[in-house]
């Protein structure tokens, strides 16, 4: 039960595109830096993403990504949807189930993927880069007091 | 994000294995028979589950397999995460990052967190005897609807 490393990867170069991007857009090149991720493999993510109109490209010399709406408008849902398909915990299922296949499905299943969709809806980039910078700042006071 | 054949087969073999046990051991061929589960598979998942003590068994011609404790006090987490592992939807929230990032600076790793519990609450909140009762209401539904027509 994992998620793929493009979901992963995907969600984590976003949350720094916007922690980075308060003054323009940002590079991949500075994204891929920062997060020890593959250059080319950010620019298959930010394709994917740009197709789906969450993010924006900037053309030239000086060029990069920004996001395409506010932070706050885009969710952890909305991201992981475009790069691993929408979540659900199980294939498309077969139509005739027995009773103990459909009770399964009502009581685990279903709500599982109820409760994960609303979980990652409800998250946006801006929550995730208010987490972010906490955790960045608390690491550096540590720093400071060593 | 997909929850395993193991784990699914897992659930509706102990669930087959519960509702047919009462006072007597169940085969493996038996729940072969009823879940279309292959006996070799069957036996590799039933293995795992006896060494978890969510089933026991008894050796000799008339052995065979029942509930390591009662229905109500088995939980659907109990059981996937016997064949599964864990639940955990990145490895990093039990192993070591192997991404290069410090955990602790990672940019992400609280939202996977968030969401490995979002998994635990409904696997820990569900029981066994629970999926035993809605499996029966639904046969009794099914029934009701063909009494109906006939």
């Amino acid at each position: 039960m994992k998620i793929s490393t493009k979901g992963r990867y995907g969600l984590r170069a976003l949350v720094d595109l916007t922690y980075h991007c308060a003054n323009g857009h940002v590079s991949l090149v500075q994204i891929a830096e920062r997060q020890k991720i593959s250059l080319n493999y950010l620019e298959q993510v930010f394709s994917a993403l740009r197709k789906a109109g969450l993010v924006n490209s900037v053309k030239g010399a000086q060029g990069g990504y920004i996001l395409a709406k506010a932070p706050k408008d885009i969710t952890a849902g909305d991201i992981l949807r475009v790069l691993e398909g929408e979540f659900s915990i199980v294939d498309d299922l077969e139509q005739n189930q027995s009773p103990g296949q459909l009770a399964i499905r009502h009581l685990v299943w279903e709500p599982i993927n109820l409760k994960v969709r609303q979980y990652m809806y409800n998250t946006t980039l801006e929550d995730l880069v208010r987490e972010y910078r906490m955790l960045n700042e608390l690491s550096d006071e540590s720093m400071y007091y060593i | 994000m997909k929850v395993s054949t193991r784990g699914i087969y897992a659930l509706e073999a102990v669930m087959d294995l519960a509702m047919h046990s009462e006072g007597e051991l169940v085969t493996i061929k038996d729940i072969s028979l009823r879940t279309d589960i292959s006996e070799k598979y069957l036996e590799r998942i039933v293995g795992i589950l006896k060494k978890k003590n969510i089933l026991e068994s008894t050796r000799g011609k008339f052995g065979g397999y029942r509930l390591g404790a009662k229905a109500k006090d088995i939980s659907v987490y109990q059981i996937l995460t016997a064949v599964e592992g864990d639940l955990t939807p990145v490895e990093c929230l039990t192993k070591a990052a192997d991404c290069g990032i410090d955990p602790d600076r990672c940019a992400t790793r609280v939202f996977w967190s968030g969401l490995l519990d979002v998994l635990k609450s409904i696997t820990d909140n569900t029981t066994l005897q629970q999926l035993i009762d809605e499996s029966n209401q639904i046969s009794k539904e099914k029934i009701d609807i063909l009494e109906y027509y006939i």
